[in-house]
């Protein structure tokens, strides 16, 4: 493999961002037929690699080397040229186009100045096959699952003749099935011949799935080698540069009475008669394929959608449902795992963020900085949020910081019930461990937590209890202690009690 | 080989750039408005030096006496669109205030119950406008163009098609001043003091900015947005009531296409200008503030250098798409910082 010569080649690319350096000299060689992972955390500077390697960023100093060619810098429109395409984390396909004309999106076939449907259709179905993917090209993009974007993005970008391909976290929120075909899909385009650079934070699937791994640190290169040369403990230490463990901590025993009691819960297909009761102080998962019911509780608990069917009771007293205020009334606090849409504002700072609930709660009218970064500063130090400047937007943190901001909001109010939605999604292991600390922290308080996850290894570093959800329905439970890893990843997927 | 090493490009032997310290021109340029600020001096300073007639004192008077009613409306525009809700019936809602004030002083009414229940006609106005938008999921732009254009109708059938003359009457809030300001000048800023404090200072403020930033998020932190934006528009309404009352002070009468949707539009304008954003989360008063005023200041300059009232159009539209422009550049510039 390495008689190959690279199709790129970075040098001592450096770049920074209003005086903070996101890259200090990084190196990296990329080889045909090699899936090549970027290794680091949040922050480490694979994101600003990737950029720059798409062109969307200029290096301020540094070269990179495609085919043979010396570049200081690219383009977003030569990056193209060159072949280097990407599949960024949120999947940019036009929802309401249908695969084909997706995967043909700018290069439409036409005849005598019309489109040529026949022809889009046969294209695009030959460009999927030809990577092994079975999807009918007829369907709309809306109606695709997240791992069938990503392999229809995935086909568009090869089709246009990119030869080498940059996929940032392409399995992230799917279920191990689903990721599982990724990781085919990954495998099939190294067969033939691309270079893929591989982003991820599981460290199972990279140790799976790469020839090659480069560990960023702080904007530099701390690791580059042959996969088989690293052990997962080894990647995990040099990605954070010190020993991370997250392990079970044991915590009080739960009380006896109940802190949270879902029953009968009904909505549609997504969700039947779902019963679930968390006493105060245990932590109850729900674990289920991505998508599946426990994807569902947020919107129903939190009141954002009224099922069909069902009670919720908090502390005893029964909630009314389809009211987001009822249900804050109650002690309930939901956390979604869907940071983004439902979890932060954006154009609003850290502290205004941090408290952007409790404020409401005291039912403040007066709104002085000053007086909320008093406030907030208990918060963000007991929480670990850390900013580099002040104030900054929420946006401006690391998906990790973000996560904290969006957990210390709602568990500051010293919820009665908690359900958290995937709470260390999208974080790297250092913030993702922090979390968990967090989470068992707020279950020693006495609080009864509902924890969804599509994670075997969350399920195992934190629940009490663990009900495996497929299909809509509760397929097994089970105490933690009476099951292993394997057995319940095995449940997850088979969906069927053993 | 086929390597070609460009020797002399920049960036490849040069060392990596220390972090410049930051200059006062450098913090200047990022500071928020500067762009509007210059543009709004150059303005000034090449009329004044083309005309006489621009910097008299009478003069500038009379521009911020006109823009007045313009800042009020645009300054609950601001408002509202930094909830992420848009209101294109204030000028109609002018319209339709004028047009009931002066029917009801011409028929003797006194001018305090005139007031008053032309405020609370357009507050009832705005009100239904939020009703709409809330519980139909209507865009509020489609909504309220809907009720602008109804509007309109309404108020040419409250005139009549005539125009209504008010006498003397509230003859003095338009044209008065105090101490050399005119009330109408006084009314429009403490109408700009007042939204500038509520956004920056209470809760209230901060509920519309994280309305406008992500409406889920806020109703799951819970607030009220329901009641929120109800509120919000009930307050567009009342201003665009208040800028009725003082529009039909200035003029001293009312008549058929007396504001409508070109008062809107140049409240629109100058909000935008001022670097609200459309789509919701961000807004400022100082920005709607310079960006009426740009405006005003723009047309009366092209008045006394007697261009022709055709281009004055163009001129406005003009400095919309410029403005624009330089608001994207510079929030470009600064997320790249």
């Amino acid at each position: 493999m390495t008689a190959l010569s690279a199709v790129v080649r970075v040098r001592g690319v450096t770049k920074s961002f209003g005086g903070a350096a996101a890259l200090k000299g990084v190196d990296l060689d990329l080889y045909p037929g090699e899936v090549h992972a970027l290794m680091g955390m949040n922050g480490a500077g694979k994101s600003t690699l990737v950029q720059i390697l798409s062109g969307a960023h200029q290096p301020d100093g540094g070269t990179i080397q495609v085919n043979g060619a010396t570049y200081c810098g690219l383009t977003v429109r030569r990056a193209r040229r060159l072949g280097i395409a990407s599949v960024p984390q949120r999947r940019e396909l036009a929802m309401g186009l249908t695969v084909a004309e997706n995967v043909m999106l700018g290069d439409l076939p036409t005849r005598r100045g019309t489109v040529h449907w026949k022809a889009v259709d046969s294209e695009a179905r030959k460009a999927l096959s030809g990577l092994g993917i079975d999807i009918d090209v007829e369907r709309t993009a809306r109606s695709l699952t997240v791992a069938e974007q990503t392999m229809v993005e995935v086909a568009r970008e090869v089709r246009r003749g990119g030869r080498i391909l940059i996929l940032d976290e392409p399995t992230a929120c799917l279920s191990a099935e689903a990721a599982h075909q990724i990781r085919d899909l990954v495998r099939t385009l190294r067969d033939e011949g691309v270079a893929v650079v591989y982003i991820s934070h599981y460290i199972d699937e990279v140790m799976a799935v790469a020839d090659r791994l480069t560990v960023l640190r702080d904007g530099e290169v701390v690791r580059s080698t042959p996969a088989g040369d690293l052990d997962p403990a080894g990647l995990v230490r040099s990605m954070v540069g010190r020993d991370v463990v997250s392990r079970r901590v044991e915590r009080p025993a739960p009380k006896d009475d109940i802190g949270l009691a879902v029953r009968g819960l009904s909505d549609g297909r997504t969700i039947r008669d779902f019963t679930v009761e968390v006493r105060k102080g245990e932590i109850v998962a729900v674990l289920g394929p991505a998508g599946d019911a426990q994807s569902h509780l947020f919107d129903l608990l939190s009141g954002r959608r009224r099922p069909d069917l069902g009670t919720v009771h908090v502390d005893g007293a029964p909630v009314p449902l389809g009211r987001v205020r009822a249900s804050l009334a109650s002690g309930l606090r939901c956390v979604s795992g869907d940071r983004r849409a439902l979890g932060l504002v954006p154009e609003l700072s850290l502290d205004e963020n941090l408290m952007l609930a409790d404020d409401r709660f005291a039912r403040r009218r007066v709104h002085r900085r000053g007086a909320l970064t008093r406030r907030a500063a208990p918060l963000r130090r007991s929480y670990g949020v850390v900013s580099l400047v002040g104030n900054p937007p929420v946006s401006a943190l690391s998906g990790g910081n973000q996560q904290k901001v969006l957990l210390a909001k709602w568990l500051q109010t010293e919820p009665v019930a908690c359900f958290l939605e995937d709470p260390t999604n999208g974080v790297d292991i250092a913030a993702m461990a922090d979390i968990h600390t967090l989470v068992d922290d707020l279950a020693s308080r006495g609080t009864a937590v509902l924890l969804a996850s599509s994670s075997a290894e969350e399920v195992m570093r934190l629940a009490d209890r663990v009900v495996v959800v497929s299909a809509g329905r509760a397929v097994a439970e089970h105490d933690i202690t009476a099951i292993t890893h394997d057995e319940l990843v095995a449940t997850a997927l088979g969906g069927q009690p053993q | 080989m086929s390597v070609k090493t460009l020797a002399d490009a920049p960036g490849v032997s040069d060392p990596p750039e220390e972090p410049r310290p930051r200059s006062t021109f450098g913090a200047l340029r990022r500071a928020p408005h500067t762009g509007l600020l210059a543009v709004l001096i150059v303005v000034v300073v090449a009329t004044a030096l083309r005309t006489d007639s621009f910097a008299t004192t009478t003069n500038l008077i009379n521009v911020l006496r006109q823009v007045s009613v313009t800042a009020v409306i645009a300054a609950g525009l601001t408002l509202l669109m930094t909830a992420g809700g848009m209101d294109f019936s204030m000028g109609s809602n002018v319209s339709v205030t004028t047009a009931v004030g002066a029917q009801l002083l011409s028929h003797g009414h006194s001018t305090a119950f005139t007031v008053i229940a032309s405020v609370l006609l357009a507050t009832v106005i705005g009100l239904v406008n939020g009703l709409v938008v809330t519980f139909t999921n209507v865009a509020p732009f489609v909504a309220t163009l809907a009720t602008a254009t109804l509007l309109d109708g309404v108020a040419l059938l409250v005139q009549g098609g005539l125009s209504v003359s008010i006498g003397t009457r509230m003859f003095s809030l338009g044209n008065d001043k105090v101490l050399g300001v005119p009330y109408l000048l006084i009314v429009a800023v403490l109408v700009l003091l007042a939204t500038a404090l509520v956004m920056r200072f209470t809760v209230f403020g901060r509920d519309a900015f994280a309305i406008g930033g992500n409406e889920h998020v806020a109703r799951l932190s819970g607030i009220d947005v329901t009641a929120r934006k109800l509120t919000l528009y009930a307050v567009t309404g009342a201003l665009s009531g208040l800028a009725g009352v003082m529009l039909l002070s200035r003029l001293g009468a009312s008549s058929p296409g007396t504001g409508g949707l070109t008062l809107q539009l140049t409240a629109v304008a100058a909000v935008v200008i001022g670097g609200t954003s459309l789509a919701g989360g961000h807004g400022t008063v100082v920005g709607t503030a310079l960006g009426v005023l740009l405006l005003g200041v723009v047309a009366n300059a092209l008045n006394l250098v007697q261009v022709s009232s055709y281009f004055q159009q163009v001129s406005v539209g003009g400095v919309l798409l410029v403005a624009a422009i330089a608001n994207e550049l510079h929030k470009a510039r600064s997320a790249r910082h």
